[in-house]
């Protein structure tokens, strides 16, 4: 069954990346420009709604919006798959300094309650890191194995569970700022050596001004990792897709701005200079927690629940960083850049449990090779996202020439002259991209190494296995889905797993005659009716029971269609394959079997409307003694016929 | 039953209006037939000659004017998606001008017959109806279709088979149909 989620869990999934910067971006900035972190780090969320503008657009276009598919569209393969190696190293990173991240904290509470309890331990915040770190990627290892749909209950869990830590902090932080009055942070530049990197090589570019801000901006540019993951998650998000999409954008935002954003500044105005980053650098809302106004227990006790809330919202990234990198490797295996093996579906769960495993299995040696330095990991961290977002923005800038279809949804600030759309909001959207990225090479030495390397690898890999699966396949290559196929002896077996009210089936054969679903998906409410996507694989003669359930490249095709179109009204629909030497009796067994009240037909290039209806008519009497009603529809461009029966 | 076209209403089921609620009541079968219209043909003879009878026996008691046209009508039907279903019934129909009801006979056979566009399936009974030519008309008869199918299921025919004469016939007919 192909099932959608609600704008609010694609939001929870989307913000456990997101908003979980906000527990380590302010001491990695600070670490990196000084005490003006804050402003930059409000920059950067300010922008963040231009790339979620970026971000709809592309959606608008593509159902599988994510950067491969858009650049490919945009610029071709090569790029795309440049593009592509550039963002797994974002999602590789992105699961190891969150939960590394979310070890810090807990080792920092743990060491300081140990004294409380009179206990003479000291953990290793580094080592410890390392270990909660492989635990908390294990564990959401395996719900993603489990599927999506399950890990999504998890993060709008821990999305809740941090609102109420949100509003509590804030209110705790506010009031200390009442009691206390601080000066907000002030906007000077100080960089740390290994913060201008390569750049103190090149003198001219210290006497200008701007450069400096954008060198403070690209440090603080992963404050908005995740944005990436809306591609990801637009796929799942339920119909109307487009309009929760856009709610989803807004709510991260709002989210991201004031938490990401807040937290930074009241770390600053609030927690002593002298031990913001040397006692809590990698663990910064404890020390805020520990610095507020009220007694020393209830300070304790903040300190206990935010680390709590901490460590579940950043072990929540190592599973949102899992999903966007499923989601990036499966649009490349359906595009025949990954070799078939990676797309097998795991037997029970049906969920392409190979590339998990390949994604976990990089997340873990990255974090046994950063062991435990969360600013190592920071600063490796950008790379990805910058330049996924930079070939992202130019790809939507060159499909606004190249690819005139209308959108749902345009990028603002766009200017008619000489007959063209100039889309001047991309432009200075990509600009901006681009010169941060650009400047991020020359400063954040570690990440254009490690980060080049990583790309240079990943980009290997992905153009030998398209080489080898081109030569395997010669030319029978095709971007369809793969099937987790389940075999039922009876078919009234089957019904007792329909659990809404109401149940529809659409009987499909032809790829490209597909109105009749797209009506029913129209006119689908998905909470109280079930919509069948059935099809029938007529065989006469002896051997029918024995035959393997297996689809053939027709069946693979069509139900490869039938999921896309799915897709694009975001509503579920459960695909059915029955095999029988009769297509009316094939439907009107499938359609009684699942307790259809309607049956939905195309309109058939062989039999007139008439001919169709009287033989379901006949062959609904001969299988049914009883009289339960039923609606047959027969659907065509302009046309249909409809009959109470 | 409802038929209708995307002129007529929305094709979007009216909210709050169940299927249910639009769902006709189940046409009854037993009034349709007379011991007239209920035959024991001979065996030995083909469909088409079954058919010509059956045809033959519902003109006369209708009083259709032209049987041979009502044949031919229901043979042009016959070459068209098989009318026979795997329980043994054949459902040979016709849509006629001229006629305001439907107009019903019923052939049942002692022998089974081979449906020649269908080799593989026996048949053991052959329920002939002719429905008005008119668009209105057309729920009805594909209503009639889906009751007669439904009613004339493998058990009621194996007994049809067995009994002595088209009195008895209708008797079990309209006792199944309760």
């Amino acid at each position: 069954m192909l099932s959608f989620i609600s704008f609010w869990r694609a939001s929870a999934i989307v913000l456990c990346d997101l908003a979980s910067t906000a527990y380590y971006i302010g001491g990695i900035v600070e670490t990196a420009v000084g005490k003006s972190a804050p402003w930059f780090i409000l920059a950067v969320m300010m922008f963040s709604y231009t790339i979620r503008a970026v971000y709809m657009e592309s959606c608008s276009m593509f159902v599988r919006g994510g950067v491969y598919k858009v650049v490919k569209e945009a610029m071709g393969g090569t790029l795309a798959k440049l593009s592509a190696s550039a963002l797994m190293f974002d999602y590789v990173l992105t699961g190891p300094i969150s939960a590394v991240s979310a070890g810090q904290y807990l080792a920092g509470l743990l060491n300081a309650l140990f004294p409380h309890f009179r206990i003479g331990w000291h953990l290793d915040p580094g080592w410890f890191s390392v270990v909660f770190a492989i635990a908390a990627t294990l564990y959401f290892w395996h719900e993603n194995i489990k599927g999506i749909h399950e890990s999504s209950d998890k993060a709008l869990k821990i999305m809740q569970l941090t609102t109420v830590m949100a509003v509590v902090m804030m209110a705790w932080c506010g009031l200390t700022l009442w009691l206390h009055p601080a000066r907000l942070p002030p906007l000077t530049l100080n960089f740390s050596p290994e913060a201008l990197g390569w750049a103190t090589k090149f003198g001219w570019l210290k006497p200008v001004g701007a450069v400096g801000v954008v060198m403070a901006f690209g440090h603080s540019l992963l404050a908005m990792s995740g944005e990436e993951s809306l591609a990801q998650v637009y796929r799942e998000i339920e119909a109307p897709k487009m309009k929760n999409l856009e709610r989803t954008g807004l709510v991260i935002f709002v989210y991201s701005m004031l938490l990401t954003s807040l937290v930074s500044f009241f770390a600053v105005m609030i927690i002593p200079d002298s031990v913001r980053l040397s006692q809590y650098g990698d663990n910064l809302l404890s020390g805020l927690a520990m610095s507020v106004v009220g007694p020393h227990w209830a300070r304790l006790l903040l300190q206990v629940f935010v680390v709590g809330v901490g460590v579940v919202i950043l072990a929540g990234a190592s599973n949102t960083s899992i999903v966007g990198a499923n989601g990036v490797l499966n649009r490349l295996a359906e595009d025949g850049i990954l070799v078939d093996w990676f797309r097998g579906l795991h037997k029970k769960y049906g969920t392409t449990h190979r590339l998990i495993n390949l994604i976990v299995g990089l997340q873990i040696a990255t974090i046994l090779l950063c062991r435990g330095d969360v600013y190592m990991l920071g600063e490796a961290y950008a790379f990805g996202v910058i330049w996924s977002f930079v070939f992202k923005t130019l790809a939507v800038m060159v499909l606004r020439f190249k690819d005139r279809r209308p959108r749902e949804f345009l990028v603002p600030l766009n200017i008619e002259a000489g007959g063209v759309e100039w889309p001047i909001g991309l432009a200075l959207i990509f600009l901006a991209l681009l010169a941060t990225a650009a400047m991020n090479l020359i400063t954040k030495k570690v990440a254009t190494v490690s980060g080049s390397i990583f790309t240079a690898i990943f980009f290997g890999m992905f153009l030998y296995s398209e080489h080898w699966n081109e030569r395997r396949h010669a030319n029978a290559h095709s971007s369809e889905e793969k099937f987790n196929l389940r075999e039922e002896n009876d078919l009234a077996q089957i019904r007792g797993e329909f659990k809404k009210e109401r149940r529809v089936l659409a009987a499909v054969r032809d790829p490209n005659n597909l109105l009749h679903l797209n009506k029913a998906l129209d006119e689908l409410n998905s909470d109280t009716t079930e919509l069948v996507a059935f099809t029938s694989r007529i065989r006469t003669g002896l051997g029918l029971v024995d035959e393997a359930v297996t689809m053939d490249a027709e069946e693979q095709r069509l139900f490869t269609k039938v999921l896309e179109v799915a897709e694009k009204h975001g509503k579920t629909v459960t695909p059915m394959l029955v095999v029988s030497n009769d297509p009316f009796y094939a439907i009107v067994q499938a359609a009684q079997a699942v307790g259809a009240s309607e049956v939905v037909f195309g309109v058939s290039t062989k039999l007139s409307a008439e001919d169709q209806l009287e033989r379901l008519a006949m062959t609904w009497g001969s299988l049914q003694t009883d009289n339960p009603p039923v609606r047959l529809r027969i659907v065509g461009a302009g046309v249909e016929h409809a009959a109470d029966l | 039953m409802a038929w209708f076209q995307k002129d007529d209403v929305p094709a979007t089921p009216v909210p709050g209006a169940t299927p249910s609620a639009a769902a006709p009541k189940a046409v009854k079968i037993g009034p349709l037939l007379s011991e007239a219209t209920v035959l024991f043909p001979a065996g030995g003879l083909d469909k088409a000659a079954v058919l010509e009878q059956l045809v033959r026996a519902v003109a006369a008691k209708a009083g259709l004017a032209d049987p041979g046209a009502v044949l031919a009508k229901v043979l042009e039907r016959e070459q068209g998606i098989s009318t026979t279903l795997d329980t043994g019934l054949s459902l040979p129909h016709a849509r006629l001008v001229g006629i305001d009801g439907i107009l019903a006979g019923l052939a049942v056979l002692k022998a089974p017959l081979v449906d020649p566009k269908q080799p593989e399936l026996s048949i053991r009974a052959v329920f002939l109806f002719f429905s008005p030519d008119k668009r209105e008309a057309f729920p009805l008869h594909l209503q009639l279709l889906r009751g007669v199918a439904s009613l004339f299921q493998a058990p009621l025919i194996e007994r049809l088979s067995a009994s002595p004469g088209p009195a008895d016939a209708l008797a079990l007919i309209r006792h199944s149909e309760g």
